[in-house]
Formats: C-alpha cells, sequence, structure tokens
C-alpha cells in the first residue's frame, strides 16, 4: 500500500497536480505562523539579561542557518535519488531548492555579521563554523552556476547532482565544528539531546519561527517544482489540462 | 514606542537583520512565482509549436 | 596519441588494470613532455603571484615572513587550478577520454592514474620550487623540509579534489570561473591546514600534526574523489 503512494511520487502529473493543491495551505499557514512568530520575537519575548535587545537576533539567525543546512541536505538526497534511480521528479526537486537554500545561507551569514559585530565587536572572524557557512553559500552558487552552464536539462540535472553529493561533507562540518574545535560561536543549546537550555518563553518564539520557515520552504519549494516539472516533461497531455487550470 | 524602535542600543544592528532577512523572503516569493510563470509559458509554447507540427 | 589509447582497451594487449594504469601514465607523460607549457605555465604563475605580494604589501622581510603561509598556498592554490585545466582538456577533445570510459577498465581507477600523473607533473614541481619562493618571502631555509612536504601532500589532495570540478565543467565554454567555484569549498580544509602546517614549520615548531590531517584528507581524496570524477566524466560525455 505505501509502495503505491511512493510509486506515485515518480509520476510528475501526479506530484504536479498534488503540490498545486497543498501550496496554498504551506503558504498561508507559514504566513500566519511567520507574523506570529516575529511579534512574539520582536514584542513579546522579554529581553536577555546578558545581550539586552540585542538577542533578538537569534530568532532570525539560528532558523536561517538551520535551514540552510536543512534544504542542502533535502537538495543532495534529491539528487542521489534522482542519479541513482533517475527519477526526474527527484531532479526537479534538488533544482528547486538551489535558490532558496543559497538565500537562507547568505541571510545567516548576514545576520550573523549582525549580530558578532555588538556581541563580539568584529563583523567576521574565520572562525571554524562560519568559514563552513561561508563554504556552503559557494556551494549553492556553484550548484547554480554549473546548472546554468548546460544547455540541456538533463545532463545539468546529472552533473549538478555529483557536485551537491560531493559537496553535504560540509554539513556535518558546519554542525559538529563547534564540537570538535575550539569556536568563538556559541555550541548547540537547542539541537542537542536532552533538554534544550533556553528559558521556555524564549524558545517558543524560536520554535515557531523554525516551524514558519520550514513551512515557507515547503510552499516555495512547491511553487518552484511546478515550473521545473514542466521544464522536464516533453509534450503530454497533462500539461495541456493543467496549463488551462 | 521610542524604547522599541531603539531596541535598547542595538537598533542599528537589529533593525537591519530583520529588514534584510524579510526582502530575502519576499525576494524568494517573487522570483518563485516569477519562475513558475516563465515555465507555464514555455511549456504553453511547446505545446503550441507541437499542435503547428501536426 | 590514439594508438596509445586503443592499447589501453584491446583486451589483448592489456590483461590487468595495473596494465592499463602503466599505460596511461606513460601516454600522459609522454604528452606532457612534448606540450611543455602544461608544466611551465603553472610554475611561472605561482612565480608571478608570489612576487605580487612583497609587490602589493611590504618589501620587509620580518613581515611578509609573517604572511608567508598565506601567501605560499593562495599561490600554490591558484597554480593548481590554473593546471587542472590541462588535467582532462586535451583527452576529451581528442577522444581519448571517451575511449577510457568505453574501454573495459575502470574509470576510476584509470582517473585516478591520470590525476597521480598530473599531480608529478605540476604539484611537484610547485613543492620543489616553493622553498625558493619562501625564502623570497624572507623565510629561513630550516622550514623548507616542512614547506617541501607540506606543499606535495597538499598539492596532491587539491589535484585529487579538483579533478571532480575539471570533470564536472568539461563540456562548459570558458569554465575556467566555474571550476574555481566548484573547487574552493572541497580546497578549503586543505588550505587551511595546509596554512598550519607551513607556518608550524616557519616557526620552527612541529608540524607533524598538521602534515598528518593533510595526509588523511589525501587518503580521503585516493579513495573518494577518483570516483565522482568518473561519475562526472561519464555524465559530460554523453
Amino acid at each position: 500500500m505505501a509502495w503505491t503512494w511512493f510509486h506515485r511520487l515518480g509520476s510528475p502529473p501526479y506530484v504536479y497536480r498534488l503540490a498545486q493543491r497543498l501550496t496554498p495551505w504551506f503558504a498561508w499557514s507559514a504566513g500566519i505562523i511567520l507574523i506570529g512568530a516575529t511579534f512574539d520575537a520582536l514584542v513579546l519575548a522579554p529581553p536577555d539579561y546578558q545581550q539586552g535587545e540585542g538577542y533578538r537576533m537569534l530568532f532570525i539567525h539560528a532558523p536561517s542557518a538551520w535551514m540552510s543546512t536543512m534544504v542542502y541536505t533535502t537538495m543532495a538526497i534529491a539528487a542521489a535519488v534522482g542519479l541513482i534511480w533517475r527519477i526526474k521528479v527527484a531532479h526537479a526537486v534538488a533544482a528547486s531548492c538551489a535558490t532558496l537554500g543559497a538565500t537562507f545561507t547568505a541571510a545567516t551569514l548576514a545576520t550573523g555579521m549582525l549580530w558578532g559585530k555588538p556581541m563580539w565587536g568584529a563583523y567576521w572572524v574565520w572562525d571554524p563554523r562560519l568559514t563552513f557557512e561561508l563554504v556552503l553559500l559557494f556551494l549553492y552558487l556553484g550548484y547554480i552556476g554549473l546548472r546554468a552552464s548546460f544547455d540541456d536539462v538533463q545532463r545539468a540535472d546529472r552533473a549538478s547532482a555529483v557536485l551537491a553529493i560531493v559537496g553535504v561533507i560540509d554539513v556535518p562540518l558546519i554542525h559538529y565544528s563547534v564540537v570538535w574545535w575550539n569556536s568563538l560561536h556559541q555550541p548547540a543549546s537547542v539541537m542537542k539531546l536532552g533538554t534544550p537550555s533556553i528559558a521556555p518563553v524564549m524558545l517558543i518564539p524560536l520554535l515557531a519561527m523554525f516551524l514558519g520557515c520550514t513551512l515557507y520552504f515547503a510552499a516555495l519549494l512547491l511553487t518552484r517544482l511546478r515550473g521545473e516539472i514542466l521544464r522536464r516533461e516533453r509534450a503530454a497531455t497533462w500539461i495541456r489540462e493543467v496549463l488551462a487550470s | 514606542m521610542s524604547e522599541f524602535l531603539h531596541m535598547g542600543k542595538y537598533a542599528q544592528y537589529v533593525w537591519p537583520a530583520y529588514g534584510i532577512v524579510l526582502v530575502c523572503f519576499l525576494l524568494n516569493i517573487y522570483w518563485a512565482r516569477r519562475a513558475l510563470a516563465q515555465a507555464r509559458a514555455e511549456a504553453r509554447r511547446r505545446l503550441a509549436i507541437q499542435k503547428e507540427n501536426e | 596519441m590514439s594508438a596509445l589509447a586503443t592499447a589501453v582497451l584491446s583486451p589483448a594487449a592489456v590483461s590487468s588494470p595495473l596494465d592499463a594504469a602503466r599505460l596511461v601514465v606513460a601516454r600522459d607523460l609522454k604528452l606532457a613532455f612534448r606540450n611543455r607549457e602544461q608544466i611551465v605555465q603553472p610554475l611561472a604563475f605561482f612565480a608571478i603571484v608570489i612576487t605580487l605580494f612583497p609587490l602589493a604589501t611590504t618589501a620587509e622581510l620580518s613581515r611578509l615572513r609573517e604572511i608567508a603561509p598565506g601567501a605560499l598556498w593562495v599561490a600554490a592554490f591558484l597554480a593548481a587550478l590554473l593546471a587542472l585545466e590541462f588535467l582532462f582538456r586535451d583527452d576529451s577533445q581528442d577522444g581519448t577520454l571517451e575511449q577510457y570510459a568505453l574501454s573495459g577498465q575502470s574509470l576510476t581507477w584509470l582517473i585516478l592514474a591520470k590525476t597521480a600523473t598530473h599531480w608529478l607533473l605540476t604539484g611537484v614541481p610547485l613543492a620543489l620550487v616553493s622553498p625558493l619562493a619562501a625564502g623570497a618571502l624572507g623565510v629561513p631555509w630550516e622550514a623548507t623540509p616542512g614547506i617541501l612536504a607540506g606543499i606535495a601532500l597538499g598539492s596532491f589532495a587539491l589535484s585529487l579534489v579538483g579533478a571532480i570540478g575539471a570533470a564536472l565543467t568539461l563540456g562548459v565554454k570558458r569554465g575556467g570561473v566555474l571550476l574555481s567555484v566548484l573547487v574552493l569549498p572541497l580546497a578549503v580544509p586543505v588550505l587551511i591546514f595546509g596554512a598550519r602546517a607551513t607556518q608550524l614549520a616557519i616557526a620552527g615548531q612541529s608540524y607533524v600534526a598538521a602534515l598528518e590531517l593533510l595526509a588523511a584528507m589525501a587518503v580521503l581524496g585516493v579513495t573518494l574523489a577518483p570516483l565522482a570524477a568518473a561519475a562526472a566524466v561519464r555524465i559530460s560525455l554523453e
């Protein structure tokens, strides 16, 4: 029973229609949660006893960072699935992740710099975690550039899949860099085993932001996915129907 | 209100940060929708050409 | 040249992967000595980049010594990038690469042979020249073994990792800049530990640990990079 559903995920028309139906749900819930979370983050949450109002950066920096690696992992897994089992839909998913992931990474670096200046005194330090996050940005940009250099979509899919898979080693480097090296960057306080070491009144807007960002990513992924599926399909009757809707 | 805008002397960092993220979010929505619209237009063109060739 | 390539493939002539690799290495070495610019250009580029540092910063040797590790590795990295263009280019143009892929031999193994030869032709000369460059930047002669070993190991790792980028950008016109963008993420650990090893060598401290990390990266590269490069070559040849 589960296998038929899985099989259908390989079918472009099924996925296209599913994406079309799901997108509004993700989009609206993302919007509501993000607006609520932002309000919570800026207004309701109390100031930190150490960093004062400046800590509010956490509510956009941490979710961006988490999304930047999560999106890359999604992209790499989709690319691997597409490469190994030759599933076009998987390649389409990988292609849809790229710009979003790059933006999250750039936002992480930018918000990190704006947080680092008041707290550490410097916009940038060549700290392991920051360096590997910058490397992640280069990986995204390289992926996008490599895709753009091919005229044939299928070759672009396969070449960029190799790059995505090879680059996935950066993700654990980012996460464990604060464990393996003496880092200026704060170690994990949420994503660790055991109870988070952060007050609930601050944890809630943070988790809400995570959730909102994930829903936002899902909505935009499904939007781009539809376009990417269309690009990879030669004429088929289902396209005619879908374009009319 | 002015205290809120002031963000306890961190205003010059907090507001640009939130601003950048907001801009990124909005840009991506715009880009994604435009990409979809372009793909649909391309598909229409391809179908039209095919219909002509039939 | 194609005769040498066909010799690699006909099962009658070649029975073992080792023979195939030997043929690939011999062919690449022969071709390189006929077109010597492959060896000379990266070295010249290395020398030019090194010269830029004192021109752009300071002529004071004591201060140059401080930036020497970084300068040496930046120059080595850029020279390696330039050299990577030669790795697959000629073979893909005259169809030899396609023959390698179609032969019964493991493409991964053949690519490893090609990459190792490429390192012999570009990385090793670079390593041999680097102590001279270091001397020009005010580095004491005692640091020579450390610098030599570091750049030798590091350039090997860079060749391996760069092969992936070179294979991915095979069909791309003006793919040089894209190649740099693709290789950089994978090269960052090599650069970090390589510069660290050189820094320790210059300071007269023990650099063995950093060298061991570089060696570990090279080993990791040997096992994984040719595989990815072979996959990329097959994709580019379609």
